[in-house]
């Protein structure tokens, strides 16, 4: 499969079945560029962490194709260049939190001089010298942050990584994945919390059943703005209305118009509608939240 | 990346607390039940009847605790208790991974998952050979205290079959760490592991076979193919002990043996990497 220069991540049709009945992942087709922060999001069970699963070699497709880094999933050429952290974070519990991340250097043939500057970046050199069966949640979460940062990845993959966080944790959580993102580094990351991947992230894209529904920047995602007015009397302005941008163009909900325009004909609707003799009582530009637009497109509220 | 992958593995077992536990018990029972519990019991003999019904027991049981029966001493319970030690390291290698999840991590870093089982069974390799090591110096040790209590000449088996026997006693254990990872690799887990484990070398084998051999000699040729079988027919080919002189000679060669335990261990090396190959790790 041909990868554009730009793309980090690029599947092909990807799909995951297991047995007969489940059909974990469908035709999944990413594309994630070099420096996006990427947020894969969708309700729990979902299909994101079996794509990313998928993505690291951990599982095998049943069919489709994937280029991660470079490389098939789970080949040396893209694990050399990926770093990841799949569901909650798994360490050796007799082992301290540095002899872990040196066990793991040991793999990648890493010096050990590698561990002291991720563990600085993660902020955990002073629990370091603790065995990871003593650590909290967060200390966990954030020494598999460092695991997956050893390599100093082109691609840091990072799966549901506030799990578990009380909302001071996922507060610096956030802070410390978008710090991570900044820069050349390319981040993936899934979860089902809508304001985590509003706050962190560059693009993304919807999975809903195995199938990724939408993909785009967040902008994109909620369809571009539209112009939101309430006019009186309501016939004659719907009247104007409709000769100004069209029929189709106009949607009515509880006595108020929504234009699907682009924002900068508001001057001109305004004009048109008090020329025409109506008056004007509301004319703003309208949003749809990414949770109006989540829900539409997988059918459940998420997690935030 | 083999080397990377062996130096990973190695580390892990070296510095897990519960691996040098297990070596520290198999060491202690060694010493504590074959030399301490039989000299005890061989110098404090019953009198009347159980005297009697014991005859020369304990006598054979004392000299066989002289320096010169040490290989025959050491290997007698390699296919047996000291098996089940070495088996339950093996589980403990592998099914602490599934337990812990690890399993993911490792396969997440370069190397590739046979790299990764390769180093495994380096370092259950080195481990057994420790273990084959101790129980010979520590049995070596008790042997030598026992001769100086008992005020006799000390006779030591020449260095090559001291060799012979260590390479023996590590083959016997290799085998039986290797049955736990497989069993562990394949089940995904400890405790199944260890009871299918201790299930098969306790029961299974001996039992199928106590029924089968009766019905002919191409029973007999098959069980000579057993793992179990052929650990103790390489017990038996050092000699036996004084107290176990009646069973006779064994069956097979040590040559035969020791094919036989080395075709079960690449067969069960050859499971376990390829189970870890094609799974899903999930």
């Amino acid at each position: 499969m041909a990868q554009a220069a730009s793309n980090l991540v690029e599947t092909r049709a990807l799909t995951k079945q297991y047995g007969a009945a489940v059909l974990a992942v469908q035709n999944l087709n990413l594309t994630i560029h070099e420096g996006d922060v990427y947020g894969l999001l969708g309700p729990n069970g979902a299909g994101k962490t079996t794509a990313l699963r998928m993505l690291t070699g951990l599982i095998r497709p049943t069919s489709g194709t994937a280029i991660v880094a470079g490389g098939p999933p789970g080949s040396h050429q893209s694990l050399a260049r990926v770093g990841a952290m799949i569901e909650t974070p798994a360490f050796w519990p007799y082992l301290s939190g540095r002899d872990n991340l040196r066990l793991l250097a040991r793999y990648c043939r890493l010096p050990d001089s590698r561990v002291p500057p991720v563990l600085t970046e993660v902020g955990m050199t002073e629990h370091a010298s603790r065995a990871f069966g003593t650590y909290s949640t967060g200390m966990k979460q954030r020494l598999g942050v460092a695991a997956a940062l050893l390599k100093d990845p082109a691609l840091l993959i990072l799966d549901e990584p506030t799990n578990g966080l009380d909302p001071q944790g996922m507060v610096e959580f956030r802070n410390l994945i978008r710090d991570l993102g900044r820069g050349s580094r390319t981040v993936l990351l899934s979860s089902h919390l809508l304001n985590e991947v509003e706050q962190i992230c560059t693009r993304i894209g919807v999975i809903r059943q195995g199938t990724l529904v939408a993909e785009g920047t967040i902008d994109e995602i909620r369809g571009g703005s539209h112009l939101v007015v309430r006019a009186t009397p309501f016939d004659e302005a719907k009247r104007i209305l409709e000769q100004a941008v069209g029929a189709d163009k106009i949607t009515v909900q509880d006595g108020t118009f929504s234009l699907s325009v682009d924002t900068s004909q508001a001057a001109a609707i305004a004009r048109d509608l008090v020329t025409g003799g109506v008056e004007l009582t509301e004319l703003r530009p309208g949003e749809r939240s990414l949770e109006d637009v989540f829900i539409e497109l997988t059918g459940t509220e998420s997690g935030s | 990346m083999i080397l990377n992958s062996i130096r990973a593995e190695w580390f892990k077992v070296a510095r897990r607390p519960s691996m040098w536990i297990t070596v520290a018990l198999l060491l202690a029972v060694s010493i504590g039940l074959e030399y301490v519990l039989v000299y005890v019991v061989a110098t404090h003999p019953p009198r009347g009847a159980a005297a009697a019904r014991l005859g020369n027991a304990l006598t054979n049981a004392r000299i066989d605790l002289y320096p010169a029966s040490l290989i025959k001493k050491t290997l007698a319970n390699m296919s047996g208790l000291y098996g089940i030690f070495a088996l339950i390291i093996g589980v403990l290698v592998q099914g602490s991974e599934y337990a812990w999840g690890t399993v993911k991590t490792s396969h997440l870093q370069l190397p590739g998952r046979i790299t990764i089982a390769f180093g495994s069974l380096v370092s259950l390799a080195v481990l057994g050979l420790l273990m084959a090591i101790g129980l010979f110096a520590i049995d070596g040790a008790a042997a030598y205290a026992v001769a100086l209590f008992d005020n006799v000449s000390v006779s030591w088996p020449s260095a090559t079959d001291l060799i012979k026997g260590v390479a023996a006693a590590w083959l016997i254990l290799y085998f039986f760490e290797l049955l736990g990872f497989t069993l562990a690799t394949v089940l995904k887990g400890s405790a199944v592991a260890i009871g299918v484990g201790l299930a098969y070398v306790l029961v299974i084998e001996n039992l199928v076979f106590t029924l089968l051999d009766n019905l002919g000699d191409t029973f007999t040729r098959i069980h000579e193919l057993f793992p179990i079988a052929n650990a103790g027919y390489l017990q038996q080919a050092f000699g036996a002990v004084r107290a176990a002189e009646a069973a006779g000679p064994p069956p097979v060669d040590a040559n035969h043996a020791v094919t036989a335990i080395a075709v079960w261990v690449i067969g069960l090396a050859v499971i376990a990497c390829g189970v870890l190959r094609v799974r899903d790790i999930t």
